[in-house]
């Protein structure tokens, strides 16, 4: 076991926050942390992802967060967590009718038992930190959108973190029967500090979910988090994650279809510099029939970063008529940088229409020479094609005011970026 | 305007043409017919300066300046286009931001103020007014997933916003309906003037009934093999090229 997962445990064992009602499953998780291996190259989920930074990370020294911009003409509901604790003061914005917001330590015993059952159950094998989450647990909210409610101003949950500063925050969001709403959930940061945000989504029947995930956080600012999806009957999910990388990000999406109609799409860019890292992690579990799945992930990378994919595709034997699309494409910048991927499919049922695949390539010189015969130069030109490249999927963005947001963001990461 | 001299050039090690030269002077419109891997297309790719071509010898000049030793782009901007055959799609990129990178790049090059993005939004409507395509197309990425026919209109759309001085057409009228080879055709013609010339490249006759050449050239195994007026495309029209084997010895560049 590392020294660090020998801290964290001993902190556990002086957390109180959350207190009686998560007294157990902390201890259940504790139990489970205790056993686990500590992830090395040979772990299968962490291969090419190693865990030796977060070595020298002590944390504590807690400086002030930065102030939160708001998102012009977005008009969101904003939840701040800084340094990992929920800002009671945002609370106190009037909030639009079938939509409640509630921290965990203040909900009522029903509810909290309800969180209690999402404590101890992440894989351990897949997802370590999943169970620090747990046992760490500092601060979490609920967020409950009554049935048949849509609510049209999108939910930014935003974590913020302050120098030396570590969090382990939880957003559990329920969506009622037909009920429809977005949140975006948004981690920015560059300074030393190391959180552990999981988000996850119950999705009744008939619900729609619009999700959107920005890892904004760069240099020594570590993450390990997830999202959790579950979709119950005729639910449909549609999210992007956005992500820059960083010295440990690794990001773990799970979509688990838990009803029949089901349909998710999921979109991911992720953009990637120095010797950054980013490593998501995505499985989606077809365990009904007639569900659907689109994923699209798109990564540019450049100089000396790493680029980690594993998609999983899970068709259980009784999920007929499953459709199922899986894409992943890399650009490739630098003849230096590193891209691991690895799309899996596991198909038990047998009449279902399942596709895969994953390119790495450097950029299109049709393209390129294309846009040259009319004048833009050669490095402008591969500019505009790997924007382009990702753009394809901001396009697809349901919010169009969130995508203008984030264009010229990714511009600026991208004018950055070396193309060598 | 174009003078290209004993042009030799190759891909893959092939050398595709072989001692090609062609004179075309300002305001004239030149058509080239040959039968299949004469080196029609490896002609327009060449003298706009694409990778993969080499230049073995010979020389291309436009406007007294020496093109072959220019990137793409700077031909472009020296104001070569050349409306391509299989014209790229280029998803994300949209038709009217890719319209915009040009006319700055051109601009800038020249010496010239930018266009204001209002003014440049006003020429593209126009250009779309007159290639029959719906204003919607500049917010779609670059050709992509247009019909054959539009990716041409597309092309010459391109054409009539950047107004090149030389305008190479490979192909244009390859896969299009008697509608669409109109459009382009009063589009290259709408452009006629006497400082700006064309190079038609073409299979068939038909687009030369629309755009009346001044010249034209047979193009088989790499050269010029025979030169005339409009009246040689329409012999060409019903003998085809059989009788190049015939004679092909005799060819001379014109």
């Amino acid at each position: 076991m590392s020294a660090w997962l020998e801290a964290c445990i001993a902190r556990a064992d002086d957390n109180t926050a959350g207190q009686s009602w998560l007294a157990a499953k902390r201890q259940e998780s504790l139990e489970l942390l205790r056993e686990s291996p500590w992830p090395t190259r040979k772990t299968e989920a962490w291969k090419y992802t190693p865990l030796r930074v977060l070595q020298g990370f002590s944390g504590g020294a807690v400086g002030s967060a930065a102030v939160v911009d708001k998102i012009d003409d977005l008009n969101s509901i904003d939840l701040v967590f800084v340094d990992g604790n929920f800002d009671t003061e945002q609370l106190s914005v009037e909030l639009p009718e079938g939509l409640s917001v509630t921290r965990l330590a203040d909900a009522d015993r029903a509810t909290q038992a309800w969180a209690a059952k999402r404590f101890a159950c992440i894989k351990p094998e897949r997802h370590l930190f999943g169970l620090v989450n747990d046992v760490l647990f500092s601060d979490g909210v609920i967020i409950d959108v009554a049935a048949g409610c849509t609510i049209h101003q999108p939910i930014r949950v935003v974590q913020q973190l302050s120098e030396g500063a570590e969090a382990h925050t939880r957003v559990l969001v329920r969506l009622g029967e037909g009920a429809k709403a977005a949140v975006i959930e948004q981690c920015d940061g560059n300074s030393e500090s190391f959180n552990t945000l999981v988000a996850e989504y119950q999705i009744s029947a008939k619900a729609e979910l619009e999700h959107y995930r920005f890892a904004f956080q760069v240099d020594k600012a570590m993450s390990v988090g997830g999202c959790h999806f579950d979709l119950a009957e005729r639910a449909q999910l549609n999210s992007t994650l956005v992500g820059f990388g960083s010295t440990l990000s690794r990001v773990d999406v799970d979509i688990h279809h838990g009803g029949e109609h089901t349909f998710a799409k999921f979109n991911a860019i992720y953009l990637l510099d120095g010797r950054e890292l980013f490593d998501l992690h995505a499985t989606v579990e077809h365990a009904n029939p007639n569900g659907r799945t689109i994923e699209n992930i798109r990564c540019i990378i450049a100089d000396h970063a790493k680029a980690v994919f594993n998609g999983r595709i899970h068709i259980h034997r009784d999920a007929q008529k499953v459709l199922a699309e899986l894409n992943n494409r890399n650009l490739l910048l630098s003849d230096h940088a590193e891209i691991n991927t690895k799309p899996e499919l596991e198909i038990y049922a047998d009449d279902v229409k399942c596709a895969h695949g994953a390119t790495i390539a450097a950029m299109d010189e049709q393209a390129l020479y294309y846009l040259q015969s009319r004048g833009v130069d050669r490095s402008k030109a591969q500019v505009m094609l790997s924007f382009g490249f990702i753009n394809e999927l901001v396009d697809q963005m349901p919010n169009q005011i969130l995508a203008e947001w984030l264009r010229p963001q990714l511009r600026q990461r991208f004018s950055q970026m070396e193309v060598s | 305007m174009l003078k290209v001299k004993d042009l030799y050039a190759s891909v893959e090690d092939k050398t595709i043409l072989k001692g090609l030269s062609l004179n075309i002077k300002a305001g004239e419109v030149h058509a080239i017919m040959g039968p299949n891997g004469a080196g029609k297309s490896t002609l327009g790719y060449v003298l706009s300066g694409r990778e993969g071509y080499s230049v073995e010898g010979g020389s291309a000049e436009l406007d007294g300046k020496d093109i072959l030793d220019m990137e793409a782009d700077e031909r472009a901007c020296a104001g070569l286009f050349l409306a391509f055959q299989y014209p790229v799609e280029i998803p994300g990129v949209s038709n009217l931001e890719f319209l915009k990178a040009s006319l700055d790049a051109q601009r800038k090059m020249q010496g010239v103020e930018p266009l204001t993005a209002t003014e440049i939004l006003k020429m593209a409507r126009a250009a779309c007014k007159q290639v029959h395509l719906p204003i919607e197309f500049l917010k779609r990425g670059v050709n992509e997933g247009f019909s054959g026919g539009e990716k041409k209109r597309n092309e010459i759309l391109q054409m009539l916003m950047l107004q090149p001085k030389l305008c190479i057409l490979d192909e244009s009228d390859s896969g299009l309906d008697i509608d669409a080879l109109q459009v382009v055709a009063e589009g290259v013609n709408s452009q006629r003037s006497p400082d700006r010339s064309f190079l038609i490249v073409t299979h068939y006759q038909r687009l030369l009934d629309y755009i009346k050449p001044d010249f034209v050239h047979v193009l088989a195994d790499g050269k010029i093999v025979k030169s005339g007026g409009p009246e040689l495309a329409l012999e060409l029209e019903e003998n085809g090229y059989g009788w190049l084997n015939d004679n092909a010895c005799e060819g001379q560049g014109a």
